[in-house]
Order: C-alpha cells, then structure tokens, then sequence
C-alpha cells in the first residue's frame, strides 16, 4: 500500500507513530417530546444540578491541568466556569424551557446561536467558539448522562482523531498512551495546540474534511515538524518519526560546563505520572505528591498499598532518589473521611505537617510504616522523606520522633525496614528565617517556591488582583531562596527546589547560581533544563546570581534576566 | 453615572485571559458595570460572553460605566486590568 499524506499545521516539533482511534464526542439527541408534555419546574432543577455538577467537573479538571500541565494553561477553565455561569445563557435556556423544552434541547439550542456568532468573527475570538461547545457537550453529557469513549484509558500507541478536541478532552489524554493526535478544525493556538506543546504531545490541527476518510485502526505518522498526517506509512516514513524532536533527550544526570552536578527531578502525583518522568529523562522523583493517593475516595490507603506505590515510584528510578512529601491536606480540599474543618483561610490554617502532628497523627504513623519499609526494600533508588509546611523546630524534632518510634516498632516486629534521608520543604518566611537551626535537623531542604513567594508576598497564588505580587522573581522571594541555601553552606544538607519556578529554563542559569543543587519540575521540561544546566558555568551562573540578588524591583530581576539572554 | 474612556493593553484584546480577569472583576462588584466600543452598543460586564463578544482589540477605546457604590472602586480594578500588558497580569 502506498502512503498517503494529508496536511494540516503542526503545533509541536514531535512526530508520532501509532493506530488511529477516531473520538466522537457529541452526543445526539431525540426529537424534542411535545411542549405540553414537559414539566417546565422539573426542567429548570435539571439544568441547575447539571449546571452545579459541569461546574463541579471543570474545577476538578482545572486542578487536574494546574498540576499536571500549569497554572496558565489551567486558566482556560476559569473561562468555561463563566460561560457556564454566564447571565445571558442562563436566561437562554430558562426561557427554552419555559416554552416547553427539555432542558438538553435547551442548552443546545441556547448555545448554537452564541457559537455561530462566535464563528462569525475573526481569528482567535473564532476559536472561543470551541470553549461554547466544550461547555455545552459537557452540560448535554451531565443531563443525558452519556458514555464516550475514554482518553485516559486509550490503548498504547493510539493516534487520536477528532473533528476537534476540548480543552477537557486534551487534559484527559495520557501522554504515555497517546502517540500523538490529529484534528479536522483548529489553528496554531487553539487550546488543543497550546495543551499538546504543554504535554510534548505530536499533534496536527486543521487537517480538514479529508481526515474524516482516515478509518480506526489504520496506521499513521502524526508529523508535527511537516504538519502532516501519513496514512499507511512506509517504513523509511515510519523509522523517521520514530526520531526525535529538537531538544535532546538525557537519561543521564547533567553537570554544568565546568563539571558542577545538578539533578534534574520530575515532580509526579499519580502512578501514571512515573512513566512520562522517566521518558523525559528525569534523574529521579523531586516531590511525590503523596495526596493523589487519599484523593477521590471513600477511606485512606492503607499501609501496603501506600507500600506499594513508593515501591513503584523507587523502580522506576534504579539509580535515582525518589523524595517523597508527606500528607499535605488542608480544609481547601475535599476529603470526606477526613472531616476537614471549615476555615476562614485554611492556607494559614491547619494544614500540612500542622495535621500530621495533630488530628491526623494516625494517618501519618501510618505513611511513615510505609515509607520505612519501602526504604528498606531492595527495589531501586535511595527514598527521601519530606514534611510539607514547617515553621517551627519543634515540629521537626516531634516529627523525627514518630519516625524513630515506627522504626523502634518495626524492628521489634521483625519488619524490614530502614531509615530515609529526612528532610523538609522551606516554603514558609519561617522556616526560610529559621534554615541554619532547621539545617541541624535534616539532610535536605526542598524549596517549595509556589507557596513560598505566596507566603513571602502575602499574595495568594489564584488571585489575579495580586499576581504580580505573588511572582517568584520578586527580589524579596530570590533573596528567601539565597538566605536558605547560605545557611546550609558548611554543612551535608543539599538544597532543591520544587515548584514552577525549577521547572523554567529560563530561570535555570539564576538558580545554579543561587547555589541549589537538584531542581524538580513537571516533566514536559525536564530535557530543557537539563540543556541549560549543560550550557551555564558556575562562575557565569554566580555572577548572573549576585546581580539577581542586587535587584531591588521585579523589573530590575527581569533586566537582570534579559539582558543575559540578548 | 461615572464612566471612563480605557485603551486596551493586553495585546490579544478584551479576550481569553484577560477577558476573564475582567469578568471576575466585574462579579465582584456591587454596582452595575458596562463596558463597550465608544462608538457603539454597551454591554454587561459581568457577562463573558458579552464581553467576549464585543471582539475588542488591542488599541480600541472603549466606554466603562459602572453605577453602585463602589462604582468607582469598580472602574479603577477595570481599567487596571485593561491597561496591563497579559504577562503582568
């Protein structure tokens, strides 16, 4: 058979090989019943749970994106959020319903005027249009209750195909399975792009009528390099794609030019989180999001299975350090068995190790167990152990001993066990203030820079109004992360950075110089930092760093910054 | 009623991001905010799709009133938000 090639743009400079698996997520609806027949009181409560359940879902998923992709990406689903909440669509359909339509056949056609004006604009206010109908699919499948085909569980090595894909639906798609993905409609920076280049996922948009020929279950090359989508492929097609993309992938640990190492680490939640770390050549596990693992359930994990998951995460680096933070849980999320107290601010409320020491002593005894017989097993990489907001010494030393009481339990089981690296995130002024004294206690430090500028700035971090406020290159939040590494000089602690900060590739010459040692980050950057490690040398990094730390604006930080790059 | 004559920064327009900065903002006012082309129709500003809809770019001028208490607290939050470029959002 001979290859066929369709073209379209291609939105990340990745090529992909796999089986086409067509997604069809509109769902079609029955003739509407007689108006006279519909139960206009009931109609309206349908659409206010629906309404109420939508928007339940796109926050959940706006959680979900934050995490695994960023905060800018995640924003798109602030938007549905006001679409759906919007004046003029809710009076839209109420006014439907009230003339005698179910409320599914109210959404529809409510939207489908505000999606064709939409269409009828120009560039990118056209491609609001998309945002309309992810919301409307989304309310339709809540009233209809509707099955579609699942992304998060595609069979390896498939090549999505789509007339077009959501926001919701990208940030469904796991990397690890998908080979990439083609759609009929959409440009460069529609929010499938813009989540494909964020999920380093091979992707083309806008290949037009033509794709709808291509049947499920053929083979095809996603070239997003070409922007073309080869059917039927020959092998030289095939071996090609099979290539890289531009930045270099390294399985290796990097130093800087001049010899210098710094590990390069993925922050991960989930399971499925390893496998997309590993790939992009992560040194190892820098922060183990360990509240994935009590999210979404009826009761907490219990010894064996959090066993289990540290045990994978280990595996999966060999010859890595895997550090794992402890419960991070606070009255902002929603843990039914927990019984979370409502707090007027529970980010300076009882959170964090604060929880682990009191109500949740349990819990925490129990994810030590865990954690110590994971660290005495023989699978893979050394395991850390990391406490989430500490302030105080006191909550160090009560914390060192509940570990020393399980170890001192464990052994007189006859339990195999031993005893991890210990260490904790300085994400608050205090313990930033406090590092020499805590660097007494611990073999690590882990800077934790989202709640940490949060914390320095007194700025919370979802607020718009004061983002600027809350950016980490705010000379007050550089000079934080200096004073914490300086109170470690001398000593055996080592310093690394989890947050969004580690993972920018611009910011990786800054933070050499700033004297950390590992860097953790979503994986997607991994190869670009450690690219940046390669090409920094100590004494540019230090001289980039103490002209950083002279700054006293933001605007002089971002000078500082720029003027290295021109 | 106060009202107040902007030129939008952000460079993708009254859209996507900055639009719904503009709409949060809006809600969380107590007076009654509009916002519009200066030469054309005014719409909700608490509406995303209004406001999405007026496809205002860039450069444009557009018309804030805002009638309330805070009416004035209510333009000022605005027009902040219609004068800093995206990335300083």
């Amino acid at each position: 058979m001979t290859e066929r090639r369709l073209s379209g743009v291609g939105v990340t400079p990745l090529s992909g090989v796999g089986t086409a698996v067509w997604y069809a997520p509109d769902a079609e609806l029955d003739e509407p019943p007689a108006p006279e027949s519909v139960d206009v009181d009931a109609e309206r409560e349908r659409f206010e749970t629906a309404r109420d359940d939508a928007r339940a879902e796109i926050r959940a998923e706006r959680e979900r994106t934050a995490e695994r992709v960023g905060e800018a990406e995640a924003e798109v689903f602030d938007a549905h959020v006001q679409f759906l909440d919007d004046p003029q669509i809710t009076e839209g359909v109420e006014g439907e319903i009230d003339s005698g339509l179910p409320a599914e056949h109210a959404v529809t056609r409510t939207f489908e005027g505000f999606i064709e004006q939409f269409e009828g604009m120009e560039g990118r206010m056209a491609e609001r249009a998309d945002d309309l109908r992810d919301v409307r699919d989304r309310l339709v499948r809540v009233l209809v209750g509707g099955d579609r085909v699942d992304l998060a569980s595609l069979p390896e090595g498939s090549v999505v195909l789509a007339e077009r894909l959501t926001p919701s639906d990208t940030a469904q798609l796991d990397p690890e399975r998908v080979a990439g993905f083609a759609t009929v409609t959409g440009g460069r920076t529609s929010h499938a792009a813009i989540f494909a280049r964020s999920l380093a996922l091979p992707a083309v948009v806008g290949v037009g009528e033509e794709l709808r020929d291509v049947a499920d279950g053929s083979d095809v090359v996603v070239d997003g390099t070409e922007g073309t989508l080869v059917v039927d492929p020959d092998d030289e097609t095939r071996e090609a794609a099979a290539g890289g993309e531009d930045v270099e992938i390294r399985d290796e640990p990097v130093e800087t030019a001049d010899g210098v190492p710094v590990e390069v680490a993925a922050n991960v939640g989930t399971r499925t989180d390893l496998e997309p770390a590993a790939a992009r050549g992560a040194d190892g596990i820098g922060l183990f999001r360990t509240e994935f693992l009590f999210l979404d359930r009826q009761s907490p994990p219990d010894e064996d299975e959090q066993y289990e998951a540290y045990l994978d995460a280990l595996a999966r680096f060999p010859d890595g350090r895997v550090v794992v933070r402890t419960l991070d849980i606070g009255g902002d999320k929603p843990i039914e068995y927990l019984d979370l107290p409502e707090e007027e601010n529970p980010f300076l409320g009882e959170r964090g190790i604060r929880r682990s020491l009191g109500p949740d002593a349990d819990l925490f005894e129990t994810q030590l167990r865990a954690l110590l017989r994971a660290a005495g097993s023989d699978e893979g990489g050394t395991l850390s152990v990391m406490l989430p907001l500490v302030s105080t010494v006191e909550e160090v030393r009560e914390a060192r001993e509940v570990l020393e009481s399980v170890a001192a339990d464990l052994a007189e089981e006859g339990v195999e066990h031993a005893i991890p690296e210990f260490g904790v995130m300085i994400e608050t002024p205090a313990a930033a203030f406090l590092a020499s004294d805590l660097a007494e206690h611990v073999d690590f430090f882990s800077i934790g820079t989202n709640d940490l500028a949060q914390y320095v700035m007194a700025a919370e971090r979802g607020n718009g109004r004061v983002a600027d406020l809350g950016d980490y290159r705010q000379p007050a939040v550089l000079r934080a992360i200096r004073a914490t590494v300086e109170a470690t000089e001398g000593t055996d602690v080592w310093v690394g950075m989890c947050g969004e900060m580690a993972g920018d590739p611009d910011l990786t010459e800054l933070l050499v110089g700033l004297g950390l040692d590992e860097l953790s980050m979503s994986a997607v950057t991994v190869p670009q930092v450690k690219r940046a490690v390669t090409e920094t040398t100590t004494e540019s990094a230090r001289a980039l760093a103490e002209r950083a730390l002279a700054a006293s604006t933001k605007a002089e930080v971002i000078g500082v910054l720029t003027e290295t790059t021109q | 009623m106060p009202e107040r004559v902007v030129t939008i920064v952000p460079e993708d327009g009254l859209h996507a991001r900055p639009a719904s900065k503009f709409v949060e903002a809006a809600n969380e006012f107590e007076s009654e905010v509009t916002v519009g082309h200066v030469d054309g129709e005014s719409v909700n500003a608490a509406s995303m799709l209004a406001v999405t809809g007026l496809g205002a770019a860039a450069g444009d001028e557009v018309r804030l009133t805002a009638e309330g208490d805070d009416a004035e607290a209510a333009l000022d939050e605005l027009e902040r938000i219609l004068t800093t470029p995206e990335e300083d959002l």
